[in-house]
């Protein structure tokens, strides 16, 4: 008979597990820091995975972390692994920048991708002080295609007015001095590209009838859907959304026998964001800089993803993997060159990249002489085929 | 075992520290606090500068909210006056950086005091929605001058004393950390004076407290205008710690965070603010320390990244429902645990 009360362990399972949990926590940090004192390329990351930009941050994350496998499955650059440490921020810059803090206080950071226009201007002076991190993200912010500026960041794109710039060249293409109208979100975001793009669309021969600027998300736009009426535009180019109120507009213009013909960028462009608009989305056109999951033109990248993939990868992993990709060119180029991972070396090899070939995520050669790609092709909403499929040829500016 | 204090005079009980052991613990916790940035990572003292900051713009909403009982949802407005006078004095004239938190305490008191006025006509929720009305006009103003650079916002220069850049948050913590400790004694100074009774009267019984000869408008606005004061220095170290602000900045969840810091860590008292503060700054990266630990690792972030706002929320919840005087309560509760052990209350 045994003595119930008898316990030959002075510790119960339930006391030991704390012991193990405390006695982890404890040695987290040590694990990272000792990590770091590899040789590991290590890739930090304040990635929104929850909040209003999730939708695009766990797509970004996944499309890094394939990218990334597929290196060190690969032997790494030069024998040297990569380590991607992401952090989610909520798409908050104030937790952003705590993320920053966190991952290269416990990390020896090379290369950094940002969730937001507000932390990539934020922790810019902070590169700059640090001098050993070259970062990419999220926003196609204009002001940060300034390498003057900001010297140590980069866009994985065109930037807002780019992208304008290559609908207008489109538009100037297709129908010589049509009348284009701009409706933009109140926000840095919307307001980014209007004034440089009026500009633009004056020197290309077309006429900007109407400006119209709502509140982000909006839902009640009768108002502005009756100003947009009486200015028929041939054209009119959304931007500074994500969905609302777009297919609102849409709904209404038509109804009021509007011929206009609608566009978007690159945030509103993702195939599963048009299909939600349903049959306003018929036609619906806009410029992306990538190539959707499901491009059937001669693309090995993307064929490697659908292989990982069976089911549709967004235009964020898209964006995602392809940052990965110039992270991981900027290493290897600075590696090969002999010289140190730092900042102004990671940036000088990415400045150096020309006529690359993403494998063909974007479908021409790639030139990065600044801070930004600025090529990209203008893709139309095929309802039935519920799919976007290109209304254009690559467009470099 | 400590029992009690024996209080003798008025003056005692008056007094802002009044035990020995309590001076005793506040030294201790002084000298942590200065030699903390000496062993801190810069992700700690990231984290000490934005809990410093919130900490300073919560005690103000405590002096309007929880000691004169005016509810604002109004104080990230006010941070935003603040932080914008404090960036358009140091790149246009590039005055030093105390005169320019002042002068932002300043302008941010102005705007509270046009926002207090109808705090005579309306209370409660419409005091709010009025105060939210007020936070969308300076939303407007931010976004819509070359003054406040638009909706890009400004790059604020890094403060400087001597020279010195204060550019890194092991410096700005020197700068941060103090001030936030001057205001909390200035507010707690504040209730053993008249005019801070003359709130606790207000928000007590308003009616009571004019029938006792309290001029209830001009009270109401002093308690707008201090409580606007801090949220502007405590927006002009927002600047001076971010050193971008952008009219999304200071959004209105930015406001309700306060009033929920305040709620938290429990109206009305000193300790409340801070103890709000500090939570609602440092659960979230608590819960993402615990997430980091799980096995999995960073596979697992996509997935608990939403469970840890979930369960954020829930402890919010919690705390309001099991302890609806907040932290600081819990904290007496512990505090008497010790005074009285072995035995229980």
């Amino acid at each position: 008979m045994t003595d119930r009360n008898f316990n030959p362990n002075p510790y119960s399972a339930r006391r030991r597990s704390l012991l193990l949990a405390a006695g982890a926590s404890l040695a987290a940090p040590f694990a990272a820091h000792a990590q770091a004192g590899g040789e590991d390329i290590v890739i930090g990351g304040s990635i929104p995975m929850t909040g209003v930009f999730a939708f695009a941050g766990i797509g970004i994350d996944a499309g890094m972390k394939d990218y990334v496998k597929m290196v060190n499955d690969a032997g790494g650059i030069k024998g040297r692994k990569i380590r991607y440490v992401p952090e989610d921020t909520g798409y908050k810059v104030d937790v952003s920048v705590a993320a920053f803090k966190k991952i290269t206080s416990q990390n020896k950071v090379n290369l950094y991708y940002g969730d937001s226009t507000g932390f990539a201007k934020t922790i810019n002076s902070e590169l700059d002080r640090n001098g050993n991190i070259l970062m990419a993200g999220a926003s196609f912010a204009t002001e940060l295609n300034d390498p003057k500026k900001y010297p140590h960041q980069f866009l994985v794109g065109p930037d807002y007015t780019e992208m304008f710039g290559i609908l207008l060249n489109h538009i100037a293409k297709e129908k010589p001095g049509a009348k284009v109208a701009f409706v933009y979100s109140d926000s840095e975001f919307g307001r980014d590209p209007i004034d440089e793009s009026e500009a633009l669309a004056k020197k290309l021969g077309l006429s900007v009838p109407v400006k119209i600027m709502t509140p982000a998300g909006s839902v009640d736009v009768s108002t502005e859907v009756i100003k947009l009426r009486r200015a028929a535009p041939d054209y009119t180019i959304f931007h500074g959304y994500i969905l609302a109120p777009i297919p609102e507009f849409i709904t209404q213009g038509k109804q009021q026998g509007m011929k206009s013909k609608w566009m978007g960028t690159f945030w509103t462009m993702d195939s599963s964001t048009v299909m939600k608009m349903g049959e306003a989305g018929e036609g619906f056109m806009g410029v992306m800089p990538y190539r959707y999951y499901y491009d059937t033109e001669k693309a090995p990248m993307l064929e490697k993803i659908r292989a990982l993939h069976a089911d549709y990868q967004s235009t964020a992993y898209i964006q995602g993997f392809l940052a990965a990709m110039l992270f991981v060119e900027s290493a290897k180029r600075t590696l090969e060159a002999g010289k140190p991972l730092n900042g102004d070396n990671l940036k000088a090899a990415l400045n150096s990249i020309k006529d690359f070939d993403t494998g063909g995520l974007i479908g021409v050669p790639i030139t990065i002489t600044g801070n930004s790609i600025p090529v990209g092709r203008v893709y139309k909403a095929d309802m039935k085929a519920q799919k976007m499929v290109p209304a254009s040829d690559w467009i470099k500016l | 075992m400590r029992i009690g204090t024996l209080k003798e005079t008025y003056l005692g009980d008056a007094a802002l520290f009044d035990s020995r052991t309590q001076k005793g613990w506040l030294i201790v916790l002084a000298a942590a606090l200065v030699l903390f940035p000496f062993f801190a990572g810069s992700y700690w003292l990231y984290l000490a500068c934005l809990v410093a900051i919130n900490v300073a713009s919560a005690s103000g909403l405590n002096i309007l909210t929880g000691y004169t009982g005016l509810v604002s949802l109004g104080q990230a407005a006010f941070m935003g006056l603040g932080a914008y006078t404090v960036a358009v004095l140091e790149i246009r004239l590039g005055t030093p950086f105390l005169l320019n938190l002042l002068a932002g305490g300043f302008v941010a008191m102005l705007g509270g005091l046009v926002v207090g006025i109808p705090s005579l006509r309306v209370k409660g929720l419409y005091l709010a929605i009025v105060t939210i009305a007020a936070s969308f006009i300076a939303h407007f103003l931010f976004a819509n001058f070359d003054l406040t650079g638009g909706t890009a916002g400004l790059t604020v220069p890094p403060a400087q004393i001597f020279g010195l850049q204060l550019d890194t948050s092991f410096k700005l913590y020197w700068l941060i950390v103090p001030i936030t400790a001057l205001m909390l004694l200035g507010s707690a100074n504040l209730f053993r004076t008249r005019i801070g009774r003359a709130f606790i009267a207000i928000r007590d019984r308003d009616i009571s407290a004019e029938v006792l000869g309290i001029p209830l408008l001009r009270t109401k606005l002093l308690s707008f205008g201090l409580s606007s004061f801090y949220a502007g220095v405590a927006g002009g170290l927002f600047a001076y710690f971010f050193r971008v602000i952008t009219p999304e900045s200071f959004p209105l969840s930015m406001s309700i965070f306060f009033l929920a810091a305040i709620i938290v860590g429990g109206m009305g008292t000193q300790l409340g603010a801070v103890l709000g503060a500090t939570f609602m700054t440092l659960v979230p990266e608590a819960l993402k320390l615990i997430v980091d630990i799980m096995p999995g690792g960073a596979s697992f972030t996509v997935f608990l990244s939403p469970v840890r706002t979930i369960v954020f929320g829930l402890l919010i919840i919690g705390f309001l429902v099991f302890e609806p005087q907040g932290l600081a309560e819990v904290w007496r509760r512990i505090r008497r645990f010790f005074h009285l052990w072995p035995f229980r209350t």
